[in-house]
């Protein structure tokens, strides 16, 4: 009797679990219709006649015009809603305000087309997890990288998907500045792996205003007035040049690569620094070898670095600016891209997110151009960004193509351009969006650059760009003495 | 009576009939768990239907959009796991185990035992032996230009002979001094009046994990520019003493020390405990004996206490050893593999994520497999000499 209950009890629990299970793996759609207040409405959509990228656009605009120049994005943005209720994935490695940001910047394509973008935030490890997912065959429907080579990797695999195939290759070459475009994306039969999405520029140097004001100096525009600066906050007992410290975890040394590249740019001019990228020219090599000697001079002289040369390697990244923020400030230039900002000042990384800052970028902290070293060689900017991958691709599953051309217009990035500190890959956006005093400093450095150069460390293969890390790291705590160790370990390191 | 005897055959077809509607249950409720389960975003689409169900469609909007009640419905989806993998599982041998039960008494017997064994060597095969062999084949045909043992002679390049030596280092330094350690603390504190608290604190860092200790010893090696305050603990006491700052992980080869100062600090409590279980299983009478024979304090330990637990300290070296083989968390957190201080483990996590290498990451996951292998076999060996596991 005990027995029989026992089974019925059971049989009531599988038939509840049968009938969870087909309504769990059927889900209805249900019409899920985001809150009115986090987008603009839809029905300001612009006229089709007004093309992005011509007059200014109105404020409320936040969607490209149809046509957009883009099929399935045409398709998605139409009257009847075609992908109401479908849900795209993407990886990202934005977290908290970052993430948000982006959030904000998908909003009116969500709006506008009932597509529910996830953003799928991984805060550490996003390449480990992405490689992970790509490998087992789960990948998330579109994700971003910061590593041009990593994306091509996943190219010749077979990983991700050539959005040539769906997008005309003529309008993304075009919309693409050459420093950032889809040409680092390249596969080897022309195809276009990747999209450029967010850009950092990195030829900036942070310092803080009202101090060089109070102390007479002025903002150096040619190597040799900077080198003239650091001699004299030197021989003015005024502390140390520069506030420089590099270490980043199992990434120490990205910033000392990026300096070099930097110099290089200047030094040896955007050719040759396109051949070092694909070692046709060697690591031991005169331009490099001359490059070294131009950071030599400004980062082992005693007194230019905040705390030594020995703490370059030891100090870390975040931490190393801080002495600026002081009202006699022990370091006076800090070489960093634009995606430093007010979050990462001192008195905000202490606080916490939300913390209001009681310095004012543009007032009390400013952004020079890293100056020029070699006229012959102009003006040179040197940047990187985020690259969009496509990795689910399938004609049951058009919303995805919707979603990554959306992003590839200047309105996939503009929400975040609003808030004033992002800046897009796309050469159309207009140059009224970008109203933030950064935005105008970095948007300055693009249009005078006369050549413009990726970062070569990314482009490196992997093996290249560790070791490069590893043995710039190891020349800086040398002292500048290990050069020709430097120079022959990134050589020999080079996959054959 | 007629009507008894029915009754009588009811219950036997009933009981005869129960377990295989068991079986036949289990197996319903474990494959639909792993429906569920399989499903990517089966924790809101379950919470949703449900609240679909009960007509709260605003619930299950929210769900369905990322926001809403995600809390509740990953711990519904856990609950279902909970359910599925205890309950349906059970059930599942339950029901098979008696249905067996059907079978004649010979047939029980040879086919009960299969019956219990055959899930948990699937399950090896399938997680273990598959991805083992699936490694070594890796590393003989990944990106290897035709030459099968292409990734294998990689691995004999002065960089990689330098990796395997870091790695034969952490073997005999780590081993060695939290076997060693734990052995002496074990053998001194057996004489300490409060022994327990004394064992306490030796024993308490092994409940932080290699990840929190590294993150916590980072801080200990922090290196501050001579003239300003050091922060880090040991540069304190360093430049107290009068000496300058050392970047202790940084400056090979002092750093590979450092870091294996963090191992022993968190390991030595477990040979401490191990062993100190096992002196106090030496019987007091052999102790005293050894004693009346005139054996001193040394003597006794070193010529009687330590050859009866040997099998201890074996045991406790190996199963250290095999950790030591495979350290990869504390290289990771503190330097990434960086300043002479990668070991296989790590190198093998670089070549595969970073480098795309899967080649010769598979190859480095080969070597580390067959130098576990013999330490495996001791341990095993040991154990059965030892009468556990034979």
């Amino acid at each position: 009797m005990t027995k029989r209950l026992w089974t019925t009890s059971v049989l009531a629990v599988v038939v509840a679990m049968l009938f969870v299970a087909c309504q769990a793996t059927n889900p209805s759609p249900s019409p899920s219709a985001p809150a009115a207040s986090e987008a603009p409405p839809a029905s300001e959509a612009p006229p089709a006649s007004e093309a992005p990228g011509s007059a200014a656009p109105p404020a409320g605009e936040a969607l490209p015009a149809v046509p957009t120049g883009y099929t399935e994005l045409d398709t998605a943005l139409g009257p009847d809603k075609p992908y109401n209720g479908k849900r795209v994935t993407i990886q990202t490695q934005w977290i908290e305000g970052e993430g948000a940001n982006f959030d904000a910047a998908v909003a009116p394509l969500e709006e506008a087309t009932g597509i529910d973008v996830v953003q799928e935030s991984i805060a550490s490890q996003h390449e480990v997890v992405l490689r992970t997912r790509i490998e087992g065959g789960t990948p998330p429907d579109l994700a971003m990288l910061a590593q041009p080579s990593a994306v091509i990797e996943y190219g010749d695999r077979g990983k991700t998907t050539n959005v040539a195939t769906f997008m005309d290759p003529a309008k993304l070459n075009s919309d693409f500045a050459a420093g950032f475009g889809t040409a680092l994306l390249t596969g080897d039969n022309g195809e276009i792996w990747g999209i450029p999405y967010k850009v950092d520029v990195k030829s900036t140097i942070w310092y803080p205003i009202k101090a060089f004001e109070a102390a007479g100096y002025a903002v150096p525009t040619t190597w040799d007035e900077l080198k003239a600066l650091s001699a004299k906050i030197v021989a003015d007992g005024k502390g140390s040049p520069w506030c420089l410290g590099i270490l980043d975890g199992a990434a120490t040394g990205w910033i000392a690569t990026d300096w070099l590249e930097d110099v290089m740019l200047r030094t040896a001019g955007i050719d040759k620094y396109n051949q070092w990228i694909t070692h046709d020219l060697k690591f031991d090599s005169p331009e490099v070898r001359a490059a070294l000697d131009v950071l030599a001079e400004e980062w082992f002289t005693d007194g230019y670095v905040n705390g030594g040369y020995q703490s370059i390697t030891a100090t870390d990244r975040l931490e190393s600016w801080d002495p600026m923020f002081q009202p006699e400030p022990g370091c006076w230039m800090h070489r960093q891209a634009t995606w430093l900002g007010p979050d990462f000042f001192p008195d905000v990384r202490a606080g916490g997110p939300g913390t209001q800052s009681q310095y004012v970028l543009g007032e009390d902290i400013g952004i020079m151009y890293f100056p020029q070293i070699d006229p012959a060689q102009g003006t040179p900017g040197l940047g990187a960004g985020d690259t969009l991958m496509v990795l689910v691709d399938n004609p049951d599953r058009p919303e995805i193509r919707a979603v990554a051309e959306y992003l590839a217009t200047p309105y996939g990035l503009k929400a975040w351009i609003d808030i004033g500190s992002a800046q897009s890959a796309n050469q159309t956006t207009p140059a009224e969006w970008y109203q933030s005093y950064k935005q105008q400093v970095a948007a300055d450095i693009v249009g005078n650059s006369t050549s413009f150069g990726f970062d070569a460390s990314d482009l490196m293969p992997p093996e290249a760009n560790r070791a490069f890390w590893d043995g710039i790291t190891a020349w800086i705590d040398s002292g500048g003495t290990g050069t020709d160790q430097f120079v022959q370990s990134v050589d020999a390191a080079w996959p054959q | 009576m007629a009507i008894q005897s029915r009754d009588q055959a009811e219950i036997t077809a009933v009981r005869r009939f129960a377990p295989v509607l068991a079986a036949l249950i289990g197996l319903a409720v474990v494959a639909i768990g792993v429906m569920i389960l399989a499903d990517r975003n089966a924790a809101t689409n379950l919470l949703g239907s449900i609240y679909e169900a009960l007509g709260n469609t605003q619930g299950a909007a929210d769900l369905e959009r990322g926001v809403g009640d995600q809390v509740q419905a990953k711990l519904l989806l856990g609950l279902v796991a909970l359910v599925v993998g205890v309950g349906g599982i059970w059930m599942l041998y339950i029901g098979v185990s008696a249905v067996v039960g059907l079978a004649s008494p010979t047939w029980q017997g040879r086919i009960l035992p299969w019956v219990f064994v055959v899930p948990a060597v699937l399950l090896l095969v399938v997680y273990l032996v598959y991805p083992t062999i699936g490694t070594i084949v890796t590393s003989f045909t990944a990106q290897t230009d035709g030459d099968p043992l292409a990734n294998y002679k990689q691995l004999v390049t002065p960089q990689f002979i330098g990796i395997i030596g870091n790695n034969i280092i952490w073997l005999i330094v780590a081993t060695g001094g939290s076997v060693l350690l734990g052995l002496g603390i074990a053998g001194m504190v057996d004489r300490v009046r409060r022994e327990a608290l004394a064992k306490t604190f030796i024993f308490l860092p092994m409940a932080i994990s290699f990840i929190g200790a590294s993150v916590i010893w980072r801080f200990m090696y922090e290196w501050n520019p001579p003239g300003q305050p050091q922060i880090g603990f040991v540069n304190a006491v360093w430049t107290a003493l009068g000496f300058a700052p050392v970047r202790w992980v940084q400056e090979p080869p002092i750093n590979t020390y450092a870091l294996i100062l963090i191992f022993i600090w968190l390991q030595t409590g477990f040979s401490m405990v191990v062993l100190s279980a096992a002196i106090k299983g030496v019987s007091i009478e052999v102790i005293e004996a050894a004693r009346l024979d005139g054996a001193s304090e040394r003597q006794t330990f070193f010529r009687v206490i330590m050859p009866m637990i040997k099998g201890s300290i074996i045991t406790v070296a190996t199963t250290t050893a095999i950790l030591v083989l495979k350290i990869f968390d504390i290289i990771y957190v503190m330097t990434g593999g960086r300043y002479g201080t990668d070991v296989v483990a790590n190198r093998m996590f670089i070549e595969f994520y970073e480098f795309f290498n899967d080649g010769r990451a598979a190859a480095l996951a080969t070597v580390l497999f067959l130098a576990v292998v013999p330490i495996m076999f001791i341990n095993v060996r040991n154990l059965r000499r030892q009468g556990i596991g034979s």
